[in-house]
C-alpha cells in the first residue's frame, strides 16, 4: 500500500463572524493515497472548499493536524506556506483564476518564475504542458481570447507546472457546458495517473470516475 | 512579476488617461515651480556679476580725511593685512584722502590711490570708474612721482585745459584752510597734471588722484589708510567678509556693506526658492496622494489576481514586485505626460504663475522688475527631467507603500473569494 500523500486527522476549521462561529469543517480525518483521482462531494456549504483550503496549504485549521507529502502544515510559518504552495501544491479554480493580463504560455510559467526556474527552462516546460493539453497553437492567447475550456486547460497546464505530487480542483467543471467538463474530467483523470489529484465537485461523472470518493456534509465526513 | 505590473498598467485605456492625467498636473505644477524659481535664481546670478560686492572700511567715527576737522582719524596700516588675509577677499584696495579748499565754501579731495587701482569718486559711499577725456590715467612709472589726474572740475577751477595737459601743473598749499580744512604745517606741491577725466556728476569731478606714496609724503602720512576697500569674492560671501572684519577690526574701523545683492538674495531670492520648495512639496505630495489612491483601489481590483499569484506560490516580495511596478509605471508616464505639457505649455503658464502665486509674496520694489526680468522656461533639460525623474520615483515609492502592505498582507483565501 502506497503512502499517503494527505491525511487529515481531527482537521477543524471554525469562522468567526462577528460573534457568530461557523464550524466549515468538524473533526475531519482522511487519507489520500498517489497516485489517484479523489472526489470530495457534499452539497454546498458542506466544508468541501473549507477542506480543500487546509490541504492546499492556503488556510490554517483551527484544530486537528493536516500533513501533505509527509509535512505537517500546521506549525508552518506563513512563508513556509507559500513556499510549501509552490513546490507541493497545483490549483485549479472553477472561475480558472487565469492572469488576464498574461498569455496562456506566460500564465503556466507563472509558478516556476515563483520557483526560481531559469526563463528558458520555464518556457520550455510550459510550451510543452500547453501541448499535452492541446493548446500549443494557442499560447500567445490572453485568456480572453480563449473559451472556457480552453482557459480551464491553461489552468491544469499551470497546475503542473511545478510537477507538484497534489493537485486541487475546486468545481474545475463547474463553469462549463457538460462536453467540454467530461473533456477537462477526462485530462484530470490523466493527470491523476503520476499524483494525487483531490477533486471537489458536484459532477456525478467525476466522482464516478474517481479512486475514492469523500462525501461530506456539515464538516462532517459521512458513512 | 515586474512585466505583469508593467502590463497591469495598461489593463484599460480610461483607467490609464484618468491615473496618468492626475499624476501629470502635479508634475506640469512642479515643473512650473521650478521653472520660476530657476528664473529668479538666474536672474541672482546675474545681479551678482553686476552688483557691488565691496565693503568699505574708515576709521571709526571719521570720514578719515588727514586734514579735516574732527575726520582726521584713519585706520591703522595693519587693516590692510588682515584684509588681504581675510577668506572670500578677492582685492583690498586702500586710499588716503585730504581736502584742499577751492572757491569759497568749496573743496576739491586729494585722493592718494595706487596706480592700476580703481579710482573711487566721493559721493556718500557711490563707486565709480572715472573716465579720462583727455591726456592719460596713472601708471606705475608715476609711483612716488608728483603728478596727478584730476577731474573736469578741478580743471577748470585750476585753468588747465586739454591742450595744456604735459606741462600744465597744479600746486597745493597745505597750510589753507575753510570751515571744515585745518592747516598742516607741510610746504605747498606742485603736481604735474597728466590726465583730466569726466565721472558724469559735479562732485565726482572735484578729485584729485596721485600715487599714494606720493601722498604719503606730501602730506606726511607714513602710515595708515584712509579707506580700505575689501572685494568678497562673490556676493554670497559679503556677510562673511563682513563678519570676519567686524571680529578683527571692529574695534577701530566702521564697515558699511553693500546692501542691494544681499536684499535681493534676503528677499526676492528666498522667497521665491521658499515658495518654489513649498510648492514643489505640494506637488509631491499631491503626486504621492493620486499614486496612494491609484495603488489602493488596483489593489481592491486585483484582489482576486492577488489571491491567485498568492496560491499558484508567489513570495511577499514578489507580489510587491507587481504592485510596485504598476505604480512606477503610472508614475513614470504621467510624469512624462507632466514633462510634455509642460515644454508644451510651461512658458504660458509660468508667468501668470509667478504673478498669481509668486509677485504678491515680493517685496514691493522687485514685483515688476523681476517679473520683466524673469526668462521663464530655460531650466535645461536634465535638470527637467531629473527633477521630473525624482518626483516619479518618490510618488511611486511613498505612495505604493500602504497599497503593497495591504497587497502582502492578503489572506489568500478570502481574496480568491473577493468578488
Amino acid at each position: 500500500m502506497n503512502e499517503p500523500v494527505v491525511r487529515t486527522v481531527g482537521a477543524t476549521k471554525v469562522y468567526r463572524k462577528g460573534t457568530q462561529e461557523v464550524r466549515a469543517l468538524d473533526g475531519v480525518s482522511l487519507a489520500a493515497e498517489s497516485p489517484g483521482l479523489i472526489a470530495v462531494v457534499g452539497p454546498s456549504g458542506s466544508g468541501k472548499s473549507s477542506l480543500l483550503h487546509l490541504i492546499g496549504a492556503m488556510d490554517r485549521a483551527s484544530g486537528g493536524e493536516v500533513a501533505v507529502a509527509g509535512r505537517s502544515l500546521g506549525a508552518m510559518t506563513d512563508a513556509e506556506l507559500t513556499a510549501f504552495r509552490r513546490r507541493t501544491v497545483g490549483f485549479v479554480f472553477q472561475a480558472f483564476n487565469l492572469i488576464p493580463n498574461l498569455s496562456a504560455l506566460e500564465n503556466v510559467m507563472l509558478p516556476m518564475e515563483f520557483n526560481g526556474v531559469k526563463p528558458e527552462a520555464r518556457r520550455a516546460r510550459a510550451q510543452a504542458l500547453l501541448g499535452r493539453v492541446g493548446l500549443a497553437p494557442r499560447a500567445s492567447h490572453r485568456p480572453a481570447e480563449l473559451s472556457g475550456g480552453e482557459q480551464q486547460r491553461v489552468a491544469i497546464a499551470r497546475a503542473l507546472a511545478n510537477d507538484p505530487p497534489l493537485v486541487l480542483a475546486d468545481e474545475p467543471t463547474g463553469n462549463l457546458d457538460s462536453k467540454t467538463g467530461e473533456s477537462i474530467v477526462k485530462l484530470l483523470a490523466e493527470v491523476a495517473r503520476a499524483r494525487t489529484v483531490i477533486v471537489v465537485t458536484h459532477a456525478e461523472a467525476l466522482a464516478r470516475m474517481a479512486t475514492a470518493v469523500f462525501h461530506l456534509r456539515d464538516g462532517r465526513l459521512a458513512d | 512579476m515586474i512585466r505583469l505590473g508593467l502590463r497591469n498598467a495598461w489593463r484599460s485605456k480610461s483607467w490609464l488617461a484618468v491615473t496618468t492625467a492626475l499624476i501629470a498636473l502635479p508634475v506640469f505644477l512642479l515643473l512650473v515651480l521650478q521653472a520660476v524659481s530657476g528664473a529668479v535664481e538666474r536672474q541672482t546670478a546675474i545681479l551678482k556679476r553686476t552688483v557691488d560686492n565691496t565693503l568699505q572700511l574708515r576709521a571709526r567715527g571719521s570720514m578719515g580725511h588727514v586734514n579735516m576737522e574732527g575726520n582726521e582719524d584713519i585706520l591703522p596700516q595693519r587693516a590692510l593685512g588682515i584684509a588681504q588675509r581675510t577668506t572670500h577677499v578677492a582685492r583690498v584696495e586702500h586710499y588716503l584722502l585730504a581736502m584742499t579748499p577751492t572757491e569759497g565754501h568749496n573743496f576739491a579731495m586729494i585722493v592718494g590711490v595706487n596706480p592700476g587701482e580703481t579710482k573711487r569718486l566721493e559721493s556718500h559711499g557711490e563707486a565709480g570708474n572715472p573716465r579720462i577725456i583727455a591726456g592719460r590715467d596713472l601708471t606705475d612709472a608715476d609711483r612716488g612721482q608728483r603728478v596727478a589726474v584730476i577731474g573736469q572740475g578741478v580743471a577748470r577751477w585750476a585753468g588747465i585745459s586739454a591742450d595744456k595737459l604735459g606741462e600744465a601743473t597744479l600746486t597745493l598749499d597745505l597750510t589753507r584752510t575753510h570751515p571744515v580744512i585745518f592747516a598742516l604745517k607741510r610746504p605747498p606741491v606742485t603736481l604735474r597734471i597728466a590726465g583730466i577725466y569726466a565721472s558724469g556728476y559735479v562732485f565726482g569731478d572735484m578729485q584729485l588722484f596721485m600715487p599714494l606714496d606720493a601722498f604719503r609724503e606730501v602730506y606726511g602720512v607714513p602710515e595708515g589708510i584712509s579707506w580700505l576697500y575689501v572685494q568678497a569674492d562673490s556676493v554670497d560671501n559679503v556677510r562673511e567678509v563682513e563678519a570676519a572684519l567686524r571680529r578683527e577690526l571692529g574695534e577701530v574701523a566702521d564697515i558699511i556693506g553693500p546692501t542691494a545683492a544681499a536684499e535681493f538674495e534676503a528677499s526676492a531670492t528666498r522667497t521665491v526658492r521658499q515658495l518654489a520648495a513649498g510648492g514643489a512639496a505640494i506637488a509631491a505630495v499631491l503626486m504621492a496622494l493620486v499614486v496612494f489612491f491609484v495603488t489602493l483601489v488596483n489593489v481592491r481590483d486585483r484582489t482576486r489576481e492577488l489571491g491567485t499569484l498568492k496560491a499558484l506560490g508567489a513570495s511577499g516580495k514578489a507580489i510587491a514586485a507587481s504592485v510596485i511596478a504598476e505604480a512606477f509605471a503610472l508614475a513614470a508616464l504621467g510624469t512624462a505626460l507632466g514633462a510634455a505639457l509642460f515644454a508644451l505649455l510651461g512658458n504660458l503658464f509660468a508667468r501668470p504663475f509667478f504673478a498669481i502665486g509668486v509677485r504678491p509674496f515680493l517685496a514691493p520694489q522687485y514685483r515688476d522688475s523681476l517679473a520683466d526680468a524673469l526668462v521663464l522656461g530655460g531650466a535645461s533639460g536634465a535638470q527637467l527631467i531629473a527633477w521630473a525623474a525624482l518626483a516619479a520615483v518618490a510618488a511611486a515609492a511613498i505612495g505604493s507603500a500602504w497599497g503593497v502592505r495591504q497587497a502582502i498582507g492578503l489572506s489568500p483565501v478570502e481574496a480568491l473569494r473577493h468578488e
